[in-house]
């Protein structure tokens, strides 16, 4: 579904990406690890293309990517969350969670006036649907507080509910289990799981490694920009090289 | 007197109109326009002198409007994949350019003579009882909506003092304060309408222009194509990240915006019945930021109250201090600049989030 070769990018001397390969299969959940400073979100940047890359191709559901803007990215049905959540600080919840519908009749200007029921039927719809996710990641009593209220965790929890709003087929998640309490990770690895058997595929960045050894299918391993291992967890698990870049 | 309040009520409404265009750029989208100025001058020059060449109104306005736009339409092209203080060195830039252009090109703009004798709207007409007694009628209707549209505020404001159990003052004297002084335009304006004058003809027409306008921005405020406006002021990678084009949403806004400020300018043309170049200089965008700030960026209300309270304060202190300090007029014209910016300043630490703007907002974390 997705697919990356030889993407490189430097920030000055630094090669934060070197030559990286990475392969997200169709339906799979895929891990993504490496100690810190490894280049991950670096290589979500990339494959979203916030950061252009210095070089290599990103294929995604059959297309070269690389030369779009992000938000066509976006449209094509690859979403990316941030590890720093960004919320929408001086919306509501709610209206953070409207922003992720995509298609809407009423986000083109003329619309507003000239379909103005079908703009109201939308955001009908898009509320109640919107309502159902929030549920299922315990937000749905915050929904009318600004999203700048939220603690860090509840943030997470909201990108990445914001994210699912935009139907996609792909979703990038960065450390969504960082900051969050130890029950609502369970919570969202459950709902992670179905979400996946509903038809989402998964590229999830994550340093706890119990969410990424029970979620994911494959996992791919990166260390100073490079790839270091990349297989099932257990795999991974038993990986000589894997183990010392962790430890030392 | 009538003829005062006329006055007052028409350059509230071009302040208002003017400043509701800002505000969708700035408080709704977030983008820094030093040189909203140069919309107004854009407008205000297209009408006129197309009208001068025979052009109907009715065609020049417009066109005046599209062509402030294609000017926001050209800054935003150049600018907005910059960094974004970039588009704040611009505006300012292209503002003064514009006026400069306005102030050497005689052939075009009659340089420092300026224009004078172009056609007004409405001017040669004189209504019979009847379309003076529906001018009267519609000038009651706008001045019910408003009314009834601050009764709203008020009873909301009244809700909320009530479950955090206070009385809220401030809104009360600021409603009261607003109400007498729209009742006494109002009266003006009915009065100065049954004995029909251009002024009032065209204080009239501006009303229900700045109503339509006002009454379509807030639509767009709430429809989902404002809520992307919002989400690009707030984060724009989170709005690129959803799939918001952030970079046609913008030049929309300032498209939008510039026109806005067009229409504006064809009113202020019309006000003064003659325009030169040195009526549009960078002042007039600081006095658009003032409202804005005033009233509480991001709320359409607030910019009109906002716009009310600048020219009451302007006319206060107009007749005011001359009777309290011995001051000559050029003097007092600094000075009262001088206390607007003292004022701003005490607002901005009691009140930060502007007059209407929402204290929580201010508290939240990025
Ligand atoms: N915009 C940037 N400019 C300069 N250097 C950068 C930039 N972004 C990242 N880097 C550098 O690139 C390297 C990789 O950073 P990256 O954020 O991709 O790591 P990571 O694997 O996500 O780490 P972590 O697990 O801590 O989040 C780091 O050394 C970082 O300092
Ligand atoms: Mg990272």
């Amino acid at each position: 579904m997705l697919a990356a070769y030889g993407l490189g990018k430097s920030f000055g001397g630094l090669r934060a990406v070197d030559d990286a390969k990475l392969e997200v299969a169709q339906g799979s959940i895929t891990g993504l690890i490496g100690p810190n400073g490894a280049g991950k979100t670096t290589l979500f940047n990339l494959l979203s293309n916030f950061i252009r890359s210095d070089r290599g191709r990103v294929i995604f559901d059959g297309e070269p990517i690389q030369h779009l803007q992000p938000h066509q990215i976006a449209q094509m049905g690859m979403v990316r969350t941030f590890q720093v959540a960004r919320v929408l600080s001086r919306l509501s919840v709610m209206e953070n969670m409207l922003l992720g519908a995509q298609k809407q009749t009423g986000e083109n200007f003329w619309n507003v006036w000239l379909q103005p029921k079908q703009v109201i039927e939308e955001e009908k719809q898009q509320r109640e649907r919107a309502e159902a996710i929030l549920e299922s990641v315990g937000l749905a009593h915050m929904a009318g507080a600004y999203a700048g209220a939220l603690s860090g965790g509840q943030r997470k929890l909201l990108e990445m509910a914001r994210a699912l709003m935009t139907d996609p087929k792909l979703i990038l998640l960065d450390e969504p289990a960082a900051g969050v309490n130890p029950t609502l990770i369970n919570q969202i690895c459950d709902r992670i799981v179905t979400w996946n058997r509903e038809g989402m595929t998964f590229l999830i960045i994550e340093h706890n490694m119990d969410v990424i050894m029970s979620l994911c299918d494959r996992v791919w391993v990166l260390a100073e920009g490079r790839n270091l291992a990349d297989g099932t967890p257990a795999e991974i698990q038993q990986n000589a090289q894997v183990l010392e870049a962790y430890l030392g | 007197m009538v003829g005062y309040l006329v006055f007052l009520a028409i350059s509230t409404g071009i302040a208002a109109l003017f400043s509701l265009g800002l505000n969708l750029q700035w408080g709704y989208t977030g983008l820094i326009n030093f040189g909203h100025v140069a919309f107004m001058t854009v407008g205000a020059y297209t009408t006129v002198l197309l009208a001068l060449k025979g052009v109907p109104l009715i065609i020049a306005v417009p066109l005046g409007a599209g062509l402030a736009a294609l000017l926001g339409l050209l800054i935003g092209l150049s600018t907005l994949r910059l960094r974004e203080d970039y588009l704040a060195i611009v505006t300012i830039g292209v503002s003064e350019v514009i006026r400069l252009i306005v102030l050497n090109e005689e052939w075009l703009t009659r340089g420092t003579f300026g224009v004078q004798g172009f056609p007004l709207p409405l001017a040669t007409w004189s209504p019979n009882l009847l379309m003076r007694l529906m001018m009267i009628a519609l000038l009651t209707l706008i001045a019910g909506l408003t009314f009834w549209r601050m009764w709203q505020w008020f009873s909301k404001e009244l809700q909320q003092g009530k479950t955090e159990n206070r009385f809220p003052v401030g809104s009360l004297i600021l409603g009261m304060a607003s109400s007498l002084l729209g009742l006494a335009v109002y009266v003006a304006g009915v009065m100065a309408l049954y004995d029909y004058t251009y002024k009032a003809g065209l204080m009239v027409l501006l009303l229900l222009v700045l109503t339509v306008i006002f009454w379509q921005m807030e639509r767009l405020a709430r429809s989902p194509w404002g809520r992307v406006l919002k989400a690009i002021r707030e984060d724009e990678e989170v709005a690129k990240a959803l799939g918001k084009n952030v970079f046609w949403y913008k030049l929309q806004s300032l498209m939008l915006g510039g026109a806005i400020a067009g229409i504006a300018g064809s009113f202020y043309a019309w006000q003064q019945t003659s325009i030169y170049a040195d009526d549009f200089i960078p002042l007039t965008t600081f006095e658009a930021w003032t409202i804005v700030v005033l009233g509480g960026a991001g709320n359409n209300v607030g910019t009109v109250l906002g716009a009310i309270i600048f020219w009451a304060y302007n006319t206060v202190t107009r007749f005011v201090l001359p009777a309290l300090l011995p001051f000559d007029d050029a003097r007092l014209g600094a000075f009262r600049v001088m206390v607007i910016g003292l004022l701003l300043m005490v607002l901005m630490m009691a009140r930060p989030q502007g007059i209407l703007g929402k204290k929580e907002e201010l508290t939240l974390g990025r």
